[in-house]
């Protein structure tokens, strides 16, 4: 009898799980079918297959602009945010910073701050300085959003890192810099990288701030997609959201590959 | 024992250029967060009381309304001479159409009175004698006693005048505090819209992520990690690309209108998007891993054997759930809702796309008034009602959390 009723339960249970696991990715998956129509309308099912809208794409030039923008927005962010991190990690999980709780706050409130006061804000702010629509207002806006990951990554790999290490180091000769390179960043490298890995994606899939501060020729990939969504759904922005996921999920699996690193240095 | 070394201040010695040397470590991050982050917040924050573009621009008005009250009748010779200069400079300075743009905000339909207006005045088309008369011969619009005391009303450094409005208030002549006209209010509505609609996905987050959570927990670890991956999966999609996809599915024409149709269940589509329902679908998934995550994250830590202590001792198994298993969830449930909740209360892009004219949120409305109105005072207003809600939320948060936690201690 309690036998069957656990059974029950356990039997709800598990389909309630796979119900929402199907609300959640099915999604992602019906877009494949639909991003290789050979119809010019998003319709399911398609009249047929074809090739003919991700050729569109990839012989689109406003689209491989974009895409380079993104790319180059995201790689420079990425670069200022780790820099900026990798110090401040450093600081905040060495030192005997007074308020150091308050700073590790402080320095999240980019995450916190809803998008788009961030957005209109940088937009204004950039604006008096004649930088809207210049690649380096939404770099330098894109880094600010992903300094709190960075920090809190490398912070977290920091702690389990052994500092008499640098003390080893140091006393075979190594100054500053090749210590850093050479023991350091080699020892938190997991770290580093998954931060770095999610800030590449923050910007990368940013819309909110991008819609504030890039135009024209600078559009960003979600910039010229949430656009296009504006003015019609096509294929064409099935196709690009299908290209989107793919590279997500590459991104994704290099995260959970330098995570499974990670696990192995520390389990050394 | 004298010649022995001062340890303590060897010590303090060589410690106080060690902690410097981390400060250094910090402060790159620090000055750069300032600059970019803290800085351009604060400035656009401060837009919604700085009155200076009004102000500066009409100084000689500035003193001549200094004395007047709108129960004095339209200004005299003195006010219209002084405004007649001042917007002859503003003219001349290329500072008409801010002007004309800050009175417009005002009373609406003033623009092009305030830029003729400016534009006549430097050509000094006025007659320098009667002015009065004659600028209220041409633009009768600036006999309108309403006029005069909005500008007179507001003519101060740091305005009320945006915050009000965001709260839909107003202040009437005499300086009282009133409610706007019922066809102007919108905001207040637009912020019971949006902390409902935070509300509602929050309550529909916790009770699908519940099951899952348990199913995660109770799952082998393989098992586990599958479906781990499987939820983590949309939360790394990009959020413009799985809002797209809901418009995709829930369009007239879209895969499940032609499903259902397929089946004989409906034989016209249904009408799906731009509704409530569509936005409620659209932020529930890409919110939902977040609490599911919370969650499981506290579950992990509960020892399983609580559960079968509280059912061999007899208990049934929902009231065991209930008195044994919820309270030591319930942190997991704080910290998502949290997360779930100050995301939902920021959304703008899913909204934007996927709901009707009734789904906007506050978000939606600063982007508004940034892009199409340039109302910075408008938007950055309204920008600090969702600060405070947020921070509200945070408190009420913390504050439960605290009082929660006393009470399980007992």
């Amino acid at each position: 009898m309690i036998r069957n009723a656990e059974d029950v339960r356990r039997w709800l249970m598990n389909s309630a799980t796979c119900l929402v696991i199907v609300y959640l990715v099915l999604p992602l998956i019906v877009l494949i079918p639909i991003s290789f129509t050979s119809g010019n309308t998003l319709t399911f099912p398609t009249p047929g297959w074809s090739l003919r809208w991700y050729s569109e794409v990839f012989s689109d030039e406003r689209w491989i602009n974009a895409f380079w923008n993104s790319v180059v927005i995201a790689v420079s962010s990425t670069f200022i945010a780790s820099v900026f991190g990798i110090l401040a990690a450093i600081g905040l999980t060495w030192g005997k910073i007074p308020g150091r709780n308050l700073i590790f706050t402080l320095a999240a409130t980019p995450l916190i701050v809803p998008v788009v006061i961030v957005g209109v804000a940088s937009f204004s702010f950039y604006a008096s300085l004649e930088l809207v629509g210049n690649r380096i207002s939404i770099i330098l806006t894109h880094a600010a959003l992903s300094v709190p990951i960075v920090l809190t990554t490398i912070s977290a790999s920091l702690r389990g890192f052994d500092r008499t290490l640098l003390r080893a180091s140091a006393s075979l000769g190594a100054g500053y810099w090749r210590t850093f390179y050479k023991v350091l960043l080699p020892m938190i490298s997991p770290g580093v990288m998954t931060g770095a890995l999610i800030a590449f994606i923050i910007s990368f899939d940013e819309i909110v701030v991008a819609s504030f501060l890039s135009i024209g020729s600078q559009r960003t990939l979600p910039r010229l997609i949430f656009s296009g969504v504006r003015e019609s759904l096509n294929p064409a922005i099935a196709s690009v959201a299908m290209l989107l996921i793919v590279f997500s999920a590459f991104v994704l699996a290099l995260v959970v590959w330098q995570h499974s690193r990670r696990v192995r240095l520390s389990n050394r | 024992m004298n010649d022995g070394i001062d340890v303590k201040s060897m010590h303090d010695r060589g410690r106080t250029p060690s902690q410097w040397k981390y400060v250094l470590c910090i402060a790159p991050m620090a000055v750069f967060l300032i600059v970019t982050f803290f800085w351009p917040v604060a400035r656009f924050l401060f837009k919604s009381v700085d009155n200076s573009d009004l102000v500066s621009n009409l100084p000689r008005t500035v003193i001549a309304l200094a004395d007047w009250k709108h129960t004095d009748g339209i200004p005299g010779e003195d006010v219209f001479a002084a405004l007649v200069q001042d917007l002859a400079d503003a003219h001349a300075n290329g500072k008409d159409g801010i002007v004309a743009q800050k009175i417009n905000q005002r009373v609406v339909g003033t623009r092009y009175l305030v830029i003729k207006t400016a534009r006549i005045a430097a050509k000094g088309g006025f007659a320098k004698e009667a002015l009065r008369e004659n600028v209220l011969k041409r633009f009768s619009k600036w006999g309108n006693i309403e006029l005069w005391s909005a500008i007179a009303n507001d003519l101060k450094p740091l305005t009320e005048f945006y915050l009000l409005m965001s709260v839909d208030l107003q202040k009437n002549p005499d300086g009282h505090y009133e409610s706007v006209p019922e066809e102007q209010a919108i905001f207040l509505q637009v912020f019971g819209r949006t902390v409902w609609i935070s509300i509602v996905v929050t309550l529909i987050c916790i009770v699908l992520a519940l099951p899952v959570a348990h199913a995660i927990v109770a799952a082998r670890p393989n098992v586990a990690r599958v479906l781990i991956t499987l939820i983590l999966f949309p939360l790394w999609t990009s959020l413009l690309v799985r809002t797209i996809i809901w418009m995709i599915l829930l369009q007239g024409n879209g895969p499940i209108n032609s499903t259902l149709q397929l089946l004989g269940v409906i034989n016209k589509p249904l009408n799906l998007i731009y509704t409530r329902f569509s936005l409620y679908v659209a932020m529930i998934q890409v919110l939902l891993p977040m609490m599911i995550f919370s969650i499981v994250a506290v579950m992990r830590r509960i020892p399983v054997n609580l559960m079968k202590a509280a059912l061999s001792l007899g208990s049934p198994w929902l009231w065991a759930w209930w008195r044994v298993q919820l309270p030591l969830i319930m942190p997991g449930i704080f910290t998502g809702s949290a997360i779930v909740f100050v995301f939902a209360l920021g959304y703008y892009i899913t909204p934007a796309l996927i709901g009707g004219p009734r789904e906007q949120m506050i978000s939606s409305f600063i982007a508004f008034y940034t892009n199409k109105t340039l109302n910075w005072g408008l938007a950055s207003s309204l920008s600090i009602q969702l600060l405070f809600l947020l921070v509200l939320v945070w408190l009420i948060m913390l504050m439960s959390r605290f009082v929660f936690l006393k009470r399980t201690e007992k």
